[in-house]
């Protein structure tokens, strides 16, 4: 069936059996994510150089600006909360084991101080 | 990216983003295939070999003795991982372009394309070893019609082949096209071809040079895909060349016996199986014109009968989806040719053509080697 060239969108997966590398298919996937991972990263990087370029053309500041700027203490505070959620978010597996591990430890506490 | 692989009018333009995208998957590639493939080969001198001839009392005897010891290898799993991923993201890459510009890119190839001429046939049955799986990973292959007048799978092929190459093809992408031209050329120059046929044409990156070196020629391309053929007519308007492509399956030609000075194919035949090897070379075989040529490019014979060197050159049929890479390899394809009654049926080396400084060897196998050097091409004749 086809449809209006408009909404096509194009087959993304190629047919036909997929190796698995590791013995835990986990890493499998891990690995495509790291890679798909430091894609965005270098896209972002490329992007980041464009518009240091362009700005740098037009005369608004220029690269040695941004190699210079050092970030005020408010500044480094909204970062720094920043990175903490990214952090949280990133490592959010452990956090949950961590939660629970915590759980239980409040637990025993309760159950010790009703003896 | 555009500028570094020679854009034409037809073929689509990637934003930003998107360039950026396909280019780390070169740097990927690169990484990949040069520096870490590179270790490969010393990984297998240092552990693998040692156990296998421990295990077994003697050496490997064939590549494919060590696929076993290889893929269990833990430094080969990871690299053979990681560039199974780059090949995904190969397509995954240039896809973004080609959709977003499908609308203008289908209307540019269905507008009226004044030179040569264009022949599909909807009914042509689709072959097997084409639709079964995705050959080289190309999601939807050469052949599926994803939209009306769709020309994704050449734009595709178009965009992903010089990521794929690491930009060594040349511009446009035709370092194969130039090769085998500069083949006959200088191995005959008194050629004077009235009519050459390329078959498996895709986007006739291999085809144009032909229509500039024999300007006097009909030049022919047939492929199965569709998708691609469409691609292929205006891009070859784009570039302003003659030719005239159809829709058909080398297995069975529409044209008559004694037909062509040159019948010419790059990289068709490890994409076939078994059985339409030899059905194409019968066909060549007939519609050759007794005095013409045929030549060919492709991975007829191992590169090297070092086991692991084999090995590694046979990575493509397990992670790419080139399962008859070994077959041909397996096929004695001077003699089939012999026996259809080509004259001088042997191999040739000819230079591998391409613009970009050939890469220094960092180790050996699967890439790490660089460029090509010379290469073997598959000639016959038909006596006159």
């Amino acid at each position: 069936m086809t449809e209006t060239t408009e909404t096509v969108r194009l087959q993304r997966v190629p047919k036909g059996p997929k190796p698995q590398y590791f013995a835990d298919p986990a890493t499998d996937k891990l690995l495509t994510m790291v890679l798909e991972l430091i894609g965005e990263l270098s896209v972002a990087r490329d992007r980041i150089d464009t518009l240091e370029r362009l700005i740098e053309q037009a005369g608004l500041f220029t690269m040695a600006d941004v190699d210079t700027y050092l970030p005020d203490e408010a500044v480094n505070t909204q970062r720094a909360e920043r990175r903490a959620r990214m952090l949280s978010r990133v490592f959010r597996a452990s956090e949950k084991e961590l939660d629970t591990i915590m759980d239980k430890v409040a637990e025993q506490e309760i159950e010790t101080a009703l003896d | 990216m555009a500028e570094r692989i020679g854009a034409h009018a037809a073929r689509p333009v990637p934003l930003h983003d998107e360039a950026a995208r396909q280019e780390f998957v070169v740097s990927l590639r690169q990484y990949s295939g040069r520096v870490l493939g590179a270790g490969n080969y010393h990984v297998y001198k240092a552990r693998v070999e040692p156990a296998f001839t421990r295990a077994k009392g003697r050496g490997p005897q064939s590549g494919m003795e060590l696929r076993e010891a290889m893929t269990a290898d833990p430094f080969y799993q990871f690299w053979s991982a990681i560039h199974r991923n780059s090949q995904e993201m190969i397509w995954d890459s240039v896809i973004d372009t080609v959709e977003r510009t499908l609308p203008e890119t289908v209307a540019m190839a269905a507008a009226p394309q004044p030179l040569g001429s264009l022949r599909l046939d909807p009914a042509l049955p689709i072959p097997r070893y084409n639709s079964v799986y995705d050959i080289h990973l190309q999601p939807g292959g050469y052949h599926t019609d994803q939209c009306e007048n769709d020309i994704a799978a050449g734009a595709i092929y178009d965009l992903g082949v010089p990521i794929y190459s690491l930009q060594r093809m040349n511009s446009n992408t035709n370092a194969n096209g130039v090769t085998m031209v500069h083949y006959f050329q200088t191995r005959y120059p008194q050629l004077r071809p009235l009519r050459i046929l390329d078959l498996g044409c895709t986007t006739g990156n291999t085809t144009l040079p032909f229509a500039d070196a024999y300007p006097d020629a009909e030049i022919y391309g047939v492929d199965l895909g569709a998708p691609c053929l469409r691609y292929a007519h205006a891009r070859a308007n784009a570039l302003g060349k003659s030719v005239h492509w159809s829709q058909q399956n080398a297995e069975a030609l529409d044209f008559p016996d004694d037909h062509f000075d040159i019948v010419v194919s790059t990289l068709l035949f490890h994409e076939t199986s078994r059985t339409a090897t030899l059905n194409i070379f019968s066909e060549i075989a007939r519609v050759l014109r007794p005095g013409g040529v045929t030549a060919h490019f492709d991975g007829f014979h191992a590169r090297s009968s070092e086991p692991i060197i084999e090995f590694l050159g046979l990575w493509e049929v397990d992670n790419n989806n080139e399962k008859f890479l070994l077959t041909l390899k397996k096929m004695d394809v001077v003699g089939i040719n012999a026996q259809n009654g080509l004259a001088n049926v042997r191999f040739d080396q000819t230079p591998y053509l391409t613009g970009l400084p050939q890469v220094s060897a960092k180790g050996k196998g699967y890439m790490a080697g660089g460029g090509f050097g010379d290469i073997d091409v598959l000639v016959g004749e038909k006596a006159l």
